[in-house]
C-alpha cells in the first residue's frame, strides 16, 4: 500500500497542491487536532513521488507530469519523534529516509526554543524572557547523547543509517552566525529554532530550505508551519504584521506554504477586556485566511462525542483563487466552494472520510 | 502477556518506608525483564510505557492506555474555591513516593509533602487487604486479567492488588496503583523523596524551575522516573504577578513540553489550575491547554448540607461535581478517534477518604415531585404528544 493511497479518496482533491504558488491554511481546535491532516499533506507531497521515481511499487498510477516536491516541516509544538511515528503509522512514510535523501527537512521549534541548554551553564534563570530576547544566543547543539524521543522502536536495520551518511551538507554555508549555531552538523542536518524571535526563526527555516534545495534538482518546495501563532502568544514583541510579513518572505523561496493555526473560539474571540494575546491571534488568523487559497478546518462534532466520528472537516476554497482556477475545466464549481466532510481517525492511524449520513458502514 | 512482573527494584527502593528489601529472585519471571521499573507498565494499546496517576479511575479514562503515558502532562482546571484537584495531586505524588519515583513539587514547602496520604490498610471497598495466602490464590486470576477488556473496570480490578507496603514479599512489586487513605499520613523517607522547587518572588520564577528540573533529570540515572507536581499554577498566593504574563507562563509550558518530549520514558507532570481566576474562555488559558497533553476540568457542585449528612450514613457516595475531559494524552494528538471506553459520557467525580473516583454521571429520578409528574401526564392527555411524522428531525 503506497503512501498516496493512505489519503481517503474524498480528501484527495483537497490535499493536492494547487498548480500556482499559494498559501494553504489548516485550523484545528483543542479536541480536534489537525496532525492527521498534515500527515496526509506529507503523503501527497512525498508519497506519490516515490512511486513515480521508484517505478511501479504496487501498480500505482504513473506520473501525470507531476513535479517533484520537497518539504520543509517546521513544528513549534511537536517533536520529530511524533511526526516520524505518526507518518510511519498513518501515512506509511519513512521520514528518516526522506530526510537523508534531502526530500524533507525538519525544523525543531520545540525542544530548544524555550528550554535553556544545560550545557551552556549560564545563570539564565536570573533573566526574564524579555531579557533573553535581546541578541541571539550562541548555542552549541547538544552532544550526540541526546535522548531521542522515540516511543516505538524504529524498524529497519540500524546499520543502514551509517551506510548513508551524506557528506558535510552543502547549502549550509551561511554567513549569519546565529543560523550556523542552529544547524547540527550530524549525520543528518538538524535545524533548531533557539529562541522565540523572528530572527532565529527566519535563519533556521532559511537554512532548512537551502538544505533541501542543495540537491540541485529543480522542484517545488512545500513549507509546513505548524502553529506559528505560538510565537505571537509567547513573545509580545512580535506583531501580527511582522509574523505575516515573515510568512510572505518565506513564500519567496517556497512555492507552497501550509500554515496550521489553532482556531479555538477562546483564541480568536475577544474576552472582556480583550487581551493582546487574543487580538494578535485573531488578526493573524484572519490575515492568513485572506491570504490562503484553501482553508481546511477541523472541529469536533457540534452535537457532542460520537464513537464513529472524530470530527468535522470544513473545506473552503478562496473565491478569488477559484475564479482563476475556472480555466481548469475539471473543476466542478460549487461543490468545491465549501463542503463539510466527517472524518474518523482510527486507532491504527488510518483515516476514513465520509459525507454526512454516509458513515454507517464502519 | 501484557503484564510482566517487575521485580527488579530500583536502587532507591530501600528508601521506601517499611518496604521489605525484596530479593529480585523471588519470582522466576524477574529474569525476563531486566529493565523493569517499578510503577511503570506498557500500555495495552501500543506498548508505550505508562505510569499510574495514583487514582485508578483516572487511569482508566486515559484513552485506553490504563495509565498516564510517560512523557505526557495533564492539566486539571478547577472551578470554584474547592481543592479537589489538590487531592488528585496528592495521590499522584504519594504514588510516586511509594513507587520510588523522584517527585518534584513546585512552589510548596515541606508541609505539603508531610500531608501526603498514607497507604491504606484496606482496599477501596473497605475490605481488609488480603493475606499472603489469599494473594497466592489470586495469582491465577491475575494472569488472566490481561486477556479481558481494558477499560473502566481495570481500575476496579487493581484494587485486588492493593496490598500495603508492609505486605508480602514480592507481591508489592506488581502493584501499579496503590490505595491511599487521606486520613493517614505517608511516612516520608528521610529527606530525599521529594524535591521541593521554590518559587522566586519578585521575578519570573519559571526559568529556575525548568533548570532545577533539567539538572535533576541529568543527574539521576536514566531509568529513574520523575513526577512533576505543579499545584495551583499562577495562583496569586504562590506566584508573583509577573508570572501571569503570557510570555512568562507560555514559555514555561513550552519548555516543559520540550522537556517531556526529550525524556519520553522518564517524566510525567500534572498541573492544577484555578479556573475561577483565569477563565477557560481566555486566550491565555487556551494556549496553556494546547501546550498540555491532557486537559480536564472539575466543576464541583454547590455545597449541600443534606448531602454531607447523607454521606455519613449512606453507603454510596453522591457525586460531588462534574468531571469534564477536554483533551486526552496521545489520543487527542493523533486526531481523536476510535473506540474509547467512557469518552463522551458525562462524568462525575466523588472524593471520599480513600479514593477519588470518576464515574458516569446520571441524574437520579426526582423524588417527591409527584405533582409535577401527574401534571405532566394530564397535560399530555389534553394536548397529545406530537405524532412521529410531525416531529422534525
Amino acid at each position: 500500500m503506497s503512501s498516496y493511497s493512505r489519503i481517503p479518496p474524498l480528501l484527495q482533491p483537497h490535499t493536492r497542491l494547487p498548480t500556482d504558488d499559494s498559501i494553504l491554511l489548516v485550523t484545528s481546535t483543542l479536541g480536534a487536532s489537525a496532525n492527521w491532516l498534515i500527515i496526509r499533506f506529507l503523503c501527497e507531497a512525498l508519497g506519490r513521488d516515490r512511486t513515480v521515481q521508484g517505478a511501479a511499487d504496487d501498480g500505482a498510477v504513473p506520473s501525470e507530469g507531476k513535479e517533484d516536491v520537497a518539504v520543509v516541516l517546521v513544528s513549534w509544538l511537536r517533536d520529530w519523534g511524533f511526526w516520524k511515528n505518526e507518518a510511519r503509522k498513518g501515512g506509511g512514510l519513512d521520514l528518516e529516509r526522506l530526510k537523508r535523501d534531502k526530500r524533507l527537512a525538519f525544523v525543531d521549534g520545540l525542544t530548544k526554543m524555550c528550554l535553556a541548554d544545560l550545557h551552556e551553564g549560564k545563570p539564565e534563570s536570573a533573566q526574564t524572557p524579555i531579557e533573553r530576547f535581546q541578541g541571539p544566543h550562541q548555542r552549541t547543539p547538544l552532544p550526540t547523547g541526546r535522548a531521542q524521543p522515540t516511543v516505538l522502536p524504529v524498524r529497519g536495520p540500524p546499520g543502514r543509517i551509517n551506510a548513508r551518511i551524506p557528506g558535510p551538507t552543502a547549502g549550509t554555508s551561511i554567513a549569519d552566525p546565529a543560523s550556523m549555531s542552529s544547524i547540527h552538523q550530524g549525520p543528518v542536518a538538524q535545524f533548531y529554532i533557539t529562541s522565540p524571535t523572528l530572527k532565529d526563526v527566519r535563519s533556521a527555516i532559511e537554512g532548512a530550505i537551502r538544505h533541501v534545495e542543495s540537491t540541485g534538482t529543480q522542484r517545488k518546495t512545500l513549507l509546513i508551519l505548524d502553529t506559528p501563532s505560538f510565537l505571537l502568544a509567547s513573545n509580545p514583541d512580535i506583531t501580527t504584521y511582522a509574523l505575516s510579513a515573515e510568512v510572505l518572505h518565506l513564500h519567496k523561496f517556497t512555492s507552497h506554504i501550509l500554515v496550521h493555526v489553532p482556531a479555538d473560539d477562546a483564541l480568536i474571540s475577544l474576552s472582556e477586556p480583550s487581551q493582546p494575546i487574543e487580538v494578535e491571534g485573531n488578526n493573524f488568523l484572519v490575515k492568513m485566511a485572506h491570504m490562503s487559497t484553501r482553508i481546511l478546518s477541523c472541529r469536533v462534532l457540534d452535537t457532542g462525542y460520537a464513537k464513529d466520528v472524530s470530527g468535522v472537516l470544513r473545506i473552503t476554497e478562496n473565491a478569488s483563487a477559484r475564479t482563476l482556477d475556472l480555466l481548469n475545466t475539471e473543476r466542478d464549481g460549487d461543490e468545491r466552494r465549501g463542503r463539510e466532510l466527517l472524518y474518523l481517525v482510527k486507532g491504527d492511524g488510518s483515516v476514513k472520510m465520509f459525507e454526512r449520513g454516509a458513515g454507517g458502514d464502519i | 502477556m501484557a503484564f510482566r512482573k517487575r521485580n527488579v527494584p530500583l536502587s532507591r527502593t530501600e528508601q521506601k518506608p517499611g518496604s521489605p528489601s525484596v530479593p529480585a529472585s523471588t519470582e522466576p519471571s524477574s529474569a525476563e525483564v531486566p529493565q523493569a521499573i517499578t510503577g511503570v507498565r506498557p500500555s495495552p494499546l501500543d506498548g508505550r510505557p505508562t505510569t499510574s496517576t495514583g487514582t485508578p479511575s483516572l487511569d482508566a479514562i486515559l484513552a485506553g492506555h490504563a495509565g498516564l503515558p510517560l512523557g505526557n502532562s495533564i492539566f486539571i482546571g478547577e472551578q470554584g474555591t474547592t481543592d479537589y484537584a489538590g487531592a488528585l495531586l496528592r495521590f499522584y505524588a504519594a504514588e510516586g513516593v511509594v513507587q520510588g519515583h523522584r517527585v518534584h513539587v513546585v512552589g510548596m514547602g515541606e508541609a505539603w509533602g508531610r500531608e501526603l496520604p498514607g497507604l491504606s490498610e484496606k482496599d477501596e471497598s473497605g475490605r481488609k487487604i488480603k493475606t499472603s495466602a489469599e494473594e497466592e490464590k489470586m495469582k491465577i486470576a491475575w494472569r488472566y486479567e490481561s486477556l479481558s477488556v481494558h477499560g473502566a473496570e481495570r481500575g476496579e480490578r487493581f484494587k485486588h492488588a492493593g496490598t500495603s507496603l508492609s505486605g508480602k514479599t514480592g507481591e508489592d512489586q506488581a502493584i501499579f496503583c496503590h490505595t491511599f487513605d487521606l486520613a493517614k499520613r505517608l511516612m516520608l523517607p528521610v529527606g530525599t523523596a521529594i524535591n521541593y522547587i521554590p518559587i522566586a518572588p519578585q521575578r519570573n520564577p519559571f526559568p529556575s524551575i525548568l533548570q532545577n528540573l533539567q539538572n535533576d533529570l541529568a543527574s539521576t540515572p536514566p531509568n529513574t522516573i520523575h513526577r512533576l507536581v505543579i499545584p495551583s499554577l499562577l495562583s496569586p498566593a504562590i506566584y508573583p504577578p509577573i508570572s501571569t504574563r503570557p510570555d512568562c507562563v507560555l514559555q514555561f509550558l513550552h519548555g516543559l513540553r520540550a522537556l517531556l518530549r526529550l525524556h519520553p520514558t522518564q517524566l510525567t507532570a500534572i498541573i492544577t489550575f484555578p479556573l475561577t481566576l483565569y477563565p477557560r474562555s481566555t486566550g491565555l488559558v487556551r494556549w496553556m491547554e494546547i501546550l498540555s497533553d491532557g486537559v480536564m476540568e472539575l466543576s464541583p457542585f454547590p455545597y449541600d448540607y443534606a448531602q454531607v449528612l447523607s454521606a455519613a450514613t449512606k453507603e454510596e457516595d453522591k457525586p460531588q461535581g462534574i468531571f469534564a475531559v477536554h483533551k486526552l494524552p496521545v489520543y487527542s494528538e493523533k486526531g481523536g478517534g476510535g473506540n474509547v471506553e467512557g469518552l463522551g459520557e458525562d462524568l462525575a467525580f466523588t472524593l471520599s477518604r480513600r479514593k477519588f473516583t470518576v464515574t458516569k454521571f446520571s441524574l437520579p429520578p426526582a423524588e417527591g415531585d409527584t405533582e409535577a409528574q401527574e401534571e405532566a401526564a394530564r397535560g399530555s392527555g389534553a394536548t397529545p404528544m406530537p405524532k412521529k411524522e410531525d416531529l422534525d428531525f
